[in-house]
């Protein structure tokens, strides 16, 4: 071999080899940048190897396909997200399949919101109605919620995914302290006006009336002709505030005497309701909030926070009732879910 | 019919390399070259083997062969397109392959082949800009050379719509767009007509008048015959015969006689004498052991009132010297030298 | 230098002849200038999907013309015997090689100049009619504007990267094999992190992995690396440092490829 060829492989070896540092620095600067996306090879093959053999078929085709198209590795995404359409209207059998699918979507391409956010309506709300057994409603409102905190994760710089956590503990888990939070953090990023007034809505119904106030009073700061916000602060300072003031300073008879008048004229507005129970459990009367937050939960089928403070207070009295999916929920999660800060790194270690 | 002017280099000294001399006044010069491809079902080497050759500057060199004699190997060993398995050679003191060289070299394939796509002039415009020729001379180049090999009114017609003899017309023009002191020609007359055969060869002679070096690859004997200063034959990638054109039809210590205006009587008596006597064309063509002899019988056919047509040496045709080299079981015959 | 730029010239010229490339160039525009039509696959996700058609089909296709035109080049020479006169004048085979890459270059170029005009294009009146109806994406999208020119001139250099490595490839194999190779490169350097994954320790790979899976991916080039799209879709500026970065890289892997050409192109026959 001539002595040129010699140097000029080592050369190109040695060049191979100095480029890495170049490399390293580059791929910390696209992890800083949000810019590096690493194919979660483990957790696709882990996934592809327990699952069925159909489905580890579709989704192993679908990510080598997507791997080797390189630049359609996201069009090869959506062309599988598409797919899981097809699997969730089949029937309930493939539903299965149809939330294994779009896992792998949301593996394939994380960045795209519209996976996370579907994924967890059909978990917290679609499988949710489909079983009437409240520690499965419990688990697929836990898996909601989890799948929303890892699209988080990977997306923390778009309002999207924290107004669809948010909006998935306000409606379906009526966690009205936790629901505000997320609300919060959407609204650290662009995002539609109708955000911020959510804040005030989940403190009205929790019932928090002085934090309610707040959040109304700051939407219009922003926007003075916010009539959703204005039309809320009046009815608020009318209806409740009353009352709320009173209990506060201790008068929890005159309290009760406030809004028991507004519930005469209005016998079924949960939100007063609400507020009574509220009164009550400050006041010590449990019996009394538990008859309340009761009714308002046999008032409206859809009062989980209602149903589920129930079952606490009927726990505490000894009364013997039927847990709810919220409650278990509630119990499951504790404290420590509710610290959800969001780890972006989780998937590429 | 060639307006252009050469510049021969004529190097008086010689080059030192691994110790040899290299006399510069050569054009090329091989040492053992091979080129092995393969070996054949009875082991022999297939390829160019151990060719070793000298070509003066100025000559007509011929390397003559049949088809798959090596003749196309040589030319691209020579040109550095492929490399040497064994041995070495140099052309104008420059190692194979050399860039330097190719400054002053020009090159026709066989069948040539070029961009389809441009026609005769953006042709040679690509050509010559390889050498770093451009603007006005280049251009008077390419009129000089297109109008020399009867293409100028062609000139815009395109590669791809070519008949054959127009490819290896303008392939004679890109071989010769710089200029070269030596030309590399492969069946420089393939796909011509007899008129294209003929300027052809008024061209090569024409060339070397004016000091250029030729290295002509064919197998058609009877156009090289007179053109080439000394020729190889080449059989089977070995060398059969090398010489000048005079060294190898000259057929040793023969001579022959020529008449015309003879009589069968005049034949019977030289018969006696002569080594053999044929009728060729009406005339009575004698071979005789030596000179002697040759006198002898030419004294006797003047007496008997015959024509000397020609008395000299006997000469063969170079058909006949390469059957002779070519034509046994053997790459190369040399039962004759 | 002179004789790269002649070799390139040409090269270039006679790259628009080749009719599959013509093909390649008219299919992908029409799919560019069409992708506003899958868009209403994907409600509420029109523009990314928009984006992701057209900056993908702007990488596929330009690797498809990378892979076909760059494995082409030196073989049809030698094929059709073009080399043979042009390696017989003052051209070394190194410019010969760099400049049919030159000229491999210049075509691949256009192509892309084309294909990236076509769907700046469709992006510009695409991106108001979404702005529309998602006001509060605003800034993202005054932002895709410069990030999608940079995620394509990315696009540029990694088509590029391919083109030498095609190039490379059809010098050391029969056609066939060089195309199949640098698609298999191409891919497998897409997966390039899964080596690294593979060579993690913290994954329990073994001391034979980490070294053998880490020279791998050492080796093999990052084509990630020329993916900006996260950029794109959630409206963060790229920094000229990282584009400087990448660019770098992209070309020192680039001359390692086109060393290892001249090594082997020098020692091949014609």
């Amino acid at each position: 071999m001539k002595l040129y060829r010699i140097v000029g492989w080592l050369l190109a070896i040695a060049m191979l080899f100095a480029i890495h540092p170049l490399d390293q620095s580059l791929q910390y600067d696209r992890l800083v940048l949000g810019l590096r996306q690493p194919t979660p090879w483990f957790q696709i093959v882990a996934r592809a190897s327990g699952g069925d053999t159909e489905l580890a078929v579709t989704g192993v085709t679908g990510v080598i396909v997507g791997a080797a198209l390189g630049g359609f590795r996201e069009v090869a995404a959506s062309m599988l997200w598409m797919k899981t359409h097809e699997y969730w209207h089949k029937g309930h059998g493939t539903q299965a399949k149809a939330l294994w699918l779009m896992r792998l979507v949301t593996l394939l391409d994380p960045h795209w919101l519209e996976p996370w956010r579907i994924t967890a309506w059909h978990l917290a709300y679609n499988l949710y109605v489909e079983t009437d057994d409240p520690a499965l409603q419990a688990k697929y409102l836990q898996m909601g919620v989890e799948c929303l905190k890892e699209g988080i994760s990977w997306n923390p710089d778009r309002y999207d995914l924290y107004l669809e956590l948010g909006w998935t503990l306000f409606d379906k888990v009526k966690d009205y302290e936790e629901a505000p939070k997320w609300f919060r953090a959407a609204m650290r990023y662009p995002h539609p006006e109708y955000v911020d007034r959510l804040v005030g809505h989940a403190y009205e119904r929790m019932p928090d009336i002085p934090r309610a106030l707040d959040a109304y009073d700051y939407c219009m700061k922003r926007n003075p002709l916010d009539q959703t916000a204005v039309g809320a602060t009046l009815t608020i300072r009318e209806r409740y505030l009353p009352a709320w003031d009173l209990a506060e300073q201790g008068s929890y008879d005159e309290a009760l005497d406030a809004i028991n008048e507004y519930l005469l004229a209005q016998p079924t507005s949960s939100l007063g309701l609400h507020v009574k129970a509220h009164i009550a459990e400050q006041a010590g009367q449990l019996r009394l909030a538990y008859d309340t937050w009761s009714l308002a939960g046999n008032l409206s089928a859809l009062d989980f926070l209602a149903q589920r403070k129930a079952v606490e207070l009927a726990q505490r009295l000894g009364i013997p009732v039927e847990e709810t999916p919220q409650h278990i929920y509630m119990q499951r999660t504790g404290k420590e879910m509710k610290a959800g800060s969001p780890d972006r790194d989780r998937l590429s270690r | 019919m060639l307006l252009f002017v050469s510049n021969v280099r004529r190097l008086g000294h010689t080059l030192h390399t691994d110790g040899r001399c290299w006399i510069i006044g050569l054009a090329i010069e091989t040492e053992k070259l091979s080129k092995i491809y393969t070996h054949d079902a009875n082991g022999q080497p297939v390829g160019l083997i151990d060719l070793s050759l000298v070509v003066e500057e100025g000559q007509i060199f011929g390397l003559l062969g049949p088809n798959g004699s090596g003749k196309t190997t040589t030319l691209k060993l020579l040109l550095g397109l492929i490399f040497p398995t064994a041995g070495r050679g140099q052309v104008f003191g420059q190692p194979l392959g050399s860039n330097t060289y190719k400054q002053r070299i020009g090159f026709l394939p066989e069948g040539p082949y070029f961009y389809e796509h441009l026609n005769g002039v953006e042709l040679l415009q690509f050509y010559g800009s390889l050498f770093g020729m451009g603007g006005s001379a280049l251009s008077a180049r390419i009129e000089e050379l297109l109008k020399l090999v009867g293409m100028w009114d062609r000139r815009f017609i395109r590669v791809r719509d070519y008949s054959r003899g127009m490819r290896q017309r303008i392939g004679v023009a890109q071989a010769l767009i710089n200029d070269p002191d030596l030309l590399f020609l492969d069946e420089l007359t393939s796909g011509l007509d007899p008129i294209g055969v003929v300027d052809m060869h008024h061209l090569l002679t024409d060339l070397r008048d004016m000091g250029k070096t030729l290295f002509v690859c064919s197998h058609l004997l009877k156009d090289m015959e007179p053109l080439c200063d000394r020729v190889i034959i080449l059989n089977r990638g070995k060398e059969c015969r090398t010489g000048t054109v005079d060294e190898l039809l000259r057929v040793a210590d023969q001579v022959r006689l020529v008449l015309s205006n003879w009589s069968d009587e005049l034949k019977t008596r030289l018969a006696t004498s002569a080594a053999d006597c044929e009728v060729a064309d009406k005339q009575l063509i004698c071979h005789f052991q030596d000179q002697s002899q040759a006198l002898a019988a030419a004294t006797i056919a003047v007496e008997a009132g015959a024509v000397i047509e020609d008395l000299g040496a006997r000469r063969r045709t170079l058909e006949e010297v390469f059957i002779e080299a070519v034509g046994g079981e053997e790459p190369c015959d040399q039962s004759s030298e | 230098m002179r004789p790269i730029f002649r070799v390139a010239r040409a090269t270039f010229h006679e790259a628009w002849r080749r009719r599959f490339l013509n093909g390649i160039l008219i299919f992908a525009i029409l799919i560019i200038g069409s992708s506003w039509a899958f868009a209403y696959l994907q409600p509420g996700a029109e523009l990314q999907m928009v984006i992701d058609i057209g900056l993908g089909s702007i990488r596929f296709f330009g690797m498809l013309i990378a892979v076909f035109l760059g494995t082409r080049l030196v073989p049809d020479e030698i094929e059709l015997r073009t080399i043979h006169t042009i390696l017989a004048k003052p051209v070394s085979r190194a410019q010969f090689l760099f400049g049919k890459y030159l000229g491999g270059v210049g075509t691949l170029a256009a192509n892309m100049l084309l294909m990236g005009a076509a769907f700046y294009v469709v992006f510009a009146i695409k991106a108001p009619q979404f702005l529309a109806e998602k006001p509060e994406d605003a800034m993202i999208v005054a932002a895709m504007y410069s990030n999608i020119a940079k995620a394509i001139l990315l696009t540029f250099f990694e088509v590029f990267l391919i083109l030498g490595i095609a190039v490379v490839a059809a010098t050391l194999f029969s056609w066939v094999l060089s195309v199949i190779f640098t698609f298999v490169f191409y891919f497998v350097g897409h997966m390039s992190d899964f080596f690294q994954q593979l060579s993690d320790p913290e994954r329990g790979a073994s001391k034979i992995a980490q070294i053998v899976m880490g020279a791998l991916y050492r080796i093999l080039p990052h084509f990630e690396i020329f993916d900006i799209r996260e950029a794109i879709l959630m409206g963060t500026y790229t920094p000229w440092s990282v584009m400087f970065k990448t660019i770098g890289e992209g070309v020192a892997y680039l001359v390692v490829v086109l060393l290892i050409g001249y090594l082997v192109f020098n020692e091949r026959e014609v």
